[in-house]
């Protein structure tokens, strides 16, 4: 686990300015602590702006408004550095949008709380119209999702926590 | 024996006649046998080819109705590479089925293949492709999914709005059965999948461009909660759409192209 120096914290804050900027949020209140449970409470807010998407939102399935969203131990999509470091960080193989329903509509392929089985599909990645299904790598329990919904992501860049 | 005649710019290294076919009268969907199959650890590459499809699949669990009389089949694959260089057989399998038609005696002038890998006939959509990949014991395993409109095709009020209107090969004057068109195809797709491994993406992501609808015009690609306007630029080496936009050059790796 990275130690926090002052380099990746002005990291951490100017991907967190990045993500107010493109999902049109005002506010962004995250507390994390590193240790036995390493946890990570998230807080955003959109003022009186309408259109809901890409909103980081505490689960899945369900799309905040604009109101305040209070959400428990759940992430912010790209967040810097230490996701990607978690020896339990299950990461995207390819450039792409990612799915975590196998359908619009459809139930989720996992939730927070989830046990999973080795090579149980998590979500989906598409490029090129290609549906790459993403195996879990072992057993465990899905800790943390870190993407939304329908977000690109970049090669490398950590899904979902499972220990 | 060699590939039917056409554009080909495949070196005919690779002769599909000798690929395993399994042939089926109806199945949920050929992709899906071709998953499980490769899942079971069948060896790969083989076809699979069905009557009919119960559960056929197009893109985020859009229906493909499946009547018999069209062409449905999957090529299963163990691709070495990453899954990036995986998914670029959305580009080789478009080609190869335009290829196919060229050599079935249709005027390549009427055929143009639409980001990624659909194949229009006359400005109509006559063909699809949906691959789905998995890692299977730490090794890849690919499918590409081929849906043609041989005989007949959907009404066009069955299709969703803004989408392109469908047409069946059947309307063009040529008649083939799936397996009469599979005979064609396979051998086809071996020989630019034989060139992918040989030369890269390259060779196979020119012919794309020579053959791309609206390639210089204005397209809009939706995505998940928005949809980008610009003009079509190119395809790059990863095969991302490239829009040159008012706020841009964007590079795109999924979308829904709409034009």
């Amino acid at each position: 686990m990275s130690k926090s120096d002052h380099t990746s914290d002005v990291k951490f804050i100017a991907a967190l300015a990045a993500l107010l900027r493109e999902h049109d949020l005002s506010e962004v209140e995250v507390r994390r602590s590193f240790g036995e449970d390493d946890t990570l409470d998230v807080r955003v807010a959109r003022g009186t702006l309408a259109a809901p998407q890409m909103q980081p939102a505490p689960a899945p399935v369900h799309h905040a408004a604009a109101a305040p969203a209070p959400a428990a131990a759940s992430a912010v999509a790209e967040a810097p550095e230490d996701p990607a470091q978690h020896p339990g960080a299950v990461t995207s193989p390819m450039v792409g949008t990612a799915y975590l329903q196998p359908e619009p509509g459809a139930p989720a392929f996992v939730s927070v709380g989830d046990k999973v089985s080795e090579g149980q599909t998590v979500l989906i990645i598409e490029a090129m119209k290609t549906m790459n299904q993403i195996p879990a790598p072992r057993a465990g329990t899905v800790k943390r999702i870190l993407i939304e919904d329908g977000s690109p992501v970049e090669f490398g860049a950590p899904l979902l926590i499972l220990e | 024996m060699t590939g039917p005649a056409g554009s080909g710019a495949g070196d005919g290294a690779g002769d599909g006649a000798g690929i395993r076919r399994v042939v089926l009268a109806r199945t949920d969907s050929t992709n899906a046998e071709a998953l499980r199959r490769l899942a079971a650890g069948e060896a790969a590459p083989f076809w699979v080819l069905a009557d009919r499809q119960t559960a056929g699949r197009g893109r985020r669990g859009r229906p493909w109705v499946s009547p018999a009389g069209n062409f449905y089949g999957s090529v299963a694959l163990r691709p070495g590479g990453d899954a990036g260089q995986a998914a670029l057989r959305s580009f080789t399998a478009a080609l190869a089925l335009a290829e196919t038609l060229d050599g079935l005696g249709l005027d390549p002038a009427r055929l143009a293949l639409k980001w990624p890998n659909d194949v229009l006939l006359d400005g109509r959509k006559l063909a699809g492709i949906l691959l789905e990949g998995t890692s299977q014991r730490g090794a890849l395993a690919l499918v590409v999914g081929i849906g043609v409109n041989l005989a007949s095709a959907p009404p066009p009020g069955a299709v969703e709005p803004g989408a392109v209107p469908p047409v069946a090969l059947a309307e063009a004057g040529l008649r083939l059965t799936p397996d009469a068109f599979l005979d064609a195809l396979a051998p086809r797709f071996a020989a630019l999948e034989a060139e992918f491994a040989a030369r890269g993406f390259e060779p196979i992501r020119a012919a794309w461009l020579a053959r791309a609808a609206r390639l210089g015009q204005q397209i809009t690609a939706r995505l998940p909660g928005r949809q980008i306007t610009g003009r079509f630029e190119t395809v790059d080496e990863t095969g991302a759409v490239v829009l040159d936009t008012p706020a841009g050059r964007q590079h795109l790796p999924a979308a829904d192209i709409h034009f």
